[in-house]
């Protein structure tokens, strides 16, 4: 969750900033990608995907999770992303 | 030549422990690595960050799950992914700063396994979930000694906890989850599993890769 509260007490942040800080949470929220791997491997445990399927959906949730990383990383350092 | 290094698993009484079987990123032998009254449980590695692929996180399951059922039921203090040290020496360091975490850890986790339970509902459901979750949390702690919440990762999920268990307990809690599945398993999954190490009943940092 994005915190305002927060906001608040740093006023030097510009709203450019706030909205650049949503939009990178949203898109890389590596927390709802790891949520997304639990997910696929339940299901796949209780015999409702198959192991290819399974096998498919976890390789294209890591490759986001690498990506998701990286660009946290390298947008660290001008943008904060706060949980 | 390429590096070894150390992946650790797990801390446990000192034993003496030897296995052939799969261990994280290839390697075939387990072994361990003393120091005072405890031994890590090791395999060799040549990176320093292994990769959490299923393969290499389901041999770091199965290792723990061999040590603990070995000798007559040993308590396990379970490391997460990923531990790595560089050699025995700087292991060693650690495990002689970290040595009250770990004996308090072995003695608090003495004689207990971990068991899983999840509740999944179908796509479509009309139980009042929240019910549900306090009926299961209910009769589950009654025959426990602790309880971890998972969170809820899933839509579908209506309860996902781990539980510390007794060894004496067992029977107990088994039951108890055959209640359940009684009650609920007309309209809900439940996913029973276990024993694991008590991973979620542990939290000891200690620092890896030095």
């Amino acid at each position: 969750m994005f915190l305002v509260d927060d906001l608040l007490l740093r006023p030097l942040v510009s709203l450019g900033n706030v909205i650049h800080s949503m939009a990178i949470e949203e898109m890389y929220d590596v927390d709802a990608l790891r949520d997304e791997r639990k997910e696929n491997r339940l299901l796949y445990e209780l015999g409702e995907l198959s192991r290819e399927e399974y096998e498919r959906r976890q390789e294209e949730i890591r490759d986001q999770i690498a990506l998701a990383e990286e660009a946290r990383e390298h947008l660290s350092g001008r943008v904060e992303v706060k949980r | 030549m390429s590096d070894r290094h150390l992946y650790v698993y797990g801390v446990v009484e000192r034993d003496e422990i030897e296995l052939e079987m799969e261990g994280v990123d290839g390697a075939t032998e387990i072994y361990s690595v003393d120091h005072g009254p405890f031994s890590a449980v090791v395999s060799d590695v040549e990176t320093l960050e292994p990769e959490e692929t299923d393969e290499n996180s389901r041999a770091h399951d199965e290792v723990i799950r061999a040590v603990m059922e070995g000798g007559e039921g040993r308590t396990f203090v379970p490391m997460r992914f990923g531990m790595v040290f560089k050699n025995g020496r700087t292991l060693k360091s650690v495990l002689r700063e970290a040595r009250p975490a770990f004996s308090r850890a072995l003695r608090d986790l003495d004689g207990t396994v971990e068991l899983g339970v999840k509740l999944v509902a179908p796509e479509e459901t009309s139980i009042d979930r929240e019910a549900v979750a306090e009926d299961v949390s209910e009769r589950l702690s009654a025959v426990s000694a602790g309880e971890a919440d998972n969170g809820l990762f899933s839509d579908r999920l209506v309860f996902n906890a781990s539980y510390l268990v007794e060894r004496d307990s067992r029977e107990a809690f088994d039951e108890a989850v055959e209640g359940i599945e009684d009650d609920y398993g007309d309209e809900l999954t439940v996913q029973y599993t276990g024993p694991y190490a008590p991973y979620n009943f542990v939290d000891i940092e200690i620092g890896a890769q030095h």
